[in-house]
């Protein structure tokens, strides 16, 4: 599935990275709210599904080079998440769905879960 | 030796050292740290008179122009408003009288790039162009400086603070090796000079992008970033002050080491143990504080020691063996 596909699914806006959202593929998706969960991920390559709307968003996907973020369930996005996410080019999503509907959403599409906890 | 003729000496040792970090934080430093983002651009169907206005209004000396794109096709200066007061042409469109070949800076130059072009081409100003040639900031002499003065200052508050801590011997030798360390031998060097949780990462995110500028492999790129990133964080969140990153490029293995002034760890053992963490309840609703800081640490890396003391500060080396064994 593509991003823009998954932005249709979930109902989501576009906070940024629009113009990259039809070339990129979605294989494998995480759903995680603490960060050091998403930096324990033992691969690169997914979109992050999450409850929190900080700049560490952004920037903890950059690090562990995800290809995307859905942020699910809070009313706003911070504006200074947008900002980095615009700067560290990561594709922002922001979904009404709550997290487990969200994911339901994505599992019944056929995405696949991450391995988690194995060093690559 | 008379002793004014010492003191001389002293002082160009000291203004050597001065210089060689100057040099290292030009280096460093990145134009899209000091640049304003908020730059004012016209068209170039806009008259001499319109630039005018705007640079009074908005107290700037320069304005990119650029076309419906947003790509920047030229640039007028005051020097060129004057000529035009002069010329008596000052309504007539920006496109006949603007400066064709415009001197630009990328987001990534260092600012040792921009202090050569200040000093080659003597404008005031350049503008920061994307890939794709749309501007995207504007550099002028005093954000450099503006740049310069920050870091220093933060440099400043965080040697006065260290000092307490610093006689711990284990700030001086390599925890893995035992041997001595010298840290200006380090490839790579950056200051944890914030105390913003939402700020946690910046390093980490750097020296990434470091890595692979020194054409590192990817996926040792990413357990470096991750585990720094780590140990960034425990600093920001634990320290109660300020540390550094050191990365060292070694031909097997790439070794990074982050060094506090701070609070201390009171037991490592407990700290390395999945699921433990003394986080407070608002670092935790930023996401951090699941207690996998360390965890995460000694997993993505090939060998890892920490050493610390309650009230001493905390050094964390890492190994990273290029091969990936």
């Amino acid at each position: 599935m593509t991003l823009r596909e998954i932005a249709d699914l979930l109902d989501a806006k576009v906070l940024c990275g629009d113009e990259r959202l039809d070339g990129v593929v979605v294989e494998y998706v995480a759903a995680a709210d603490m960060m050091s969960d998403v930096l324990a991920f033992g691969q690169p390559g997914f979109l992050l599904v999450t409850g929190l709307n900080t700049p560490q968003v952004p920037r903890t996907v950059n690090i562990v080079g995800g290809i995307g973020v859905v942020v699910v369930r809070k009313p706003v996005v911070l504006e200074s998440t947008v900002e980095l996410a615009r700067v560290l080019e990561v594709p922002l999503l922001h979904s009404p769905l709550t997290m487990f509907e969200a994911c339901g959403k994505l599992y019944a599409r056929g995405l696949k879960p991450i391995n988690v906890g194995v060093k690559t | 030796m008379s002793e004014s003729r010492l003191e001389t000496l002293e002082g160009m040792k000291l203004s050597n050292v001065f210089l060689d970090s100057l040099m290292q934080i030009m280096n460093h430093l990145k134009i899209k740290e000091v640049m304003s983002k908020n730059v004012h651009v016209l068209t170039p169907e806009k008259s001499m008179w319109h630039a005018k206005e705007l640079m009074r209004l908005k107290k700037v000396s320069g304005i990119p122009i650029v076309n419906s794109e947003g790509k920047l096709v030229g640039i007028v200066s005051i020097e060129d408003i004057i000529l035009a007061l002069e010329g008596n042409y000052i309504n007539e469109p920006i496109e006949r009288h603007m400066t064709r070949n415009v001197v630009c800076l990328k987001p990534s130059d260092n600012l040792k790039k921009a202090v050569e072009c200040f000093e080659r081409y003597g404008y005031g100003r350049f503008p920061v162009t994307d890939e794709k040639g749309r501007v995207v900031g504007i550099v002028a002499k005093e954000d450099v400086l503006k740049g310069l003065l920050q870091w220093f200052s933060t440099v400043y508050t965080h040697d006065e603070r260290r000092s307490d801590v610093l006689e711990s011997e284990y700030f001086y030798k390599s925890l893995l090796t035992g041997e001595p360390l010298d840290k200006r031998g380090a490839d790579f060097v950056m200051e944890i000079g914030y105390t913003d949780i939402n700020m946690a990462g910046v390093v980490a995110a750097r020296l990434k992008e470091f890595l692979i500028s020194k054409g590192v492999d990817e996926k040792l790129v990413r357990r470096i970033a991750i585990a720094t990133y780590e140990a960034e964080a425990n600093v920001v969140i634990h320290s109660g002050s300020n540390g550094v990153v050191y990365c060292f490029l070694g031909q097997d293995a790439i070794r990074v080491r982050v060094e506090d002034y701070g609070k201390g760890i009171e037991n490592v053992d407990l700290a390395m143990r999945e699921g433990f963490s003394t986080a407070p309840d608002h670092i935790r609703e930023l996401g951090f504080g699941a207690g996998m800081g360390l965890p995460n640490m000694k997993r993505f890396s090939d060998k890892m020691v920490i050493v610390s003391e309650a009230g001493k500060g905390v050094v964390v080396e890492m190994l990273f063996y290029r091969d990936g064994t």
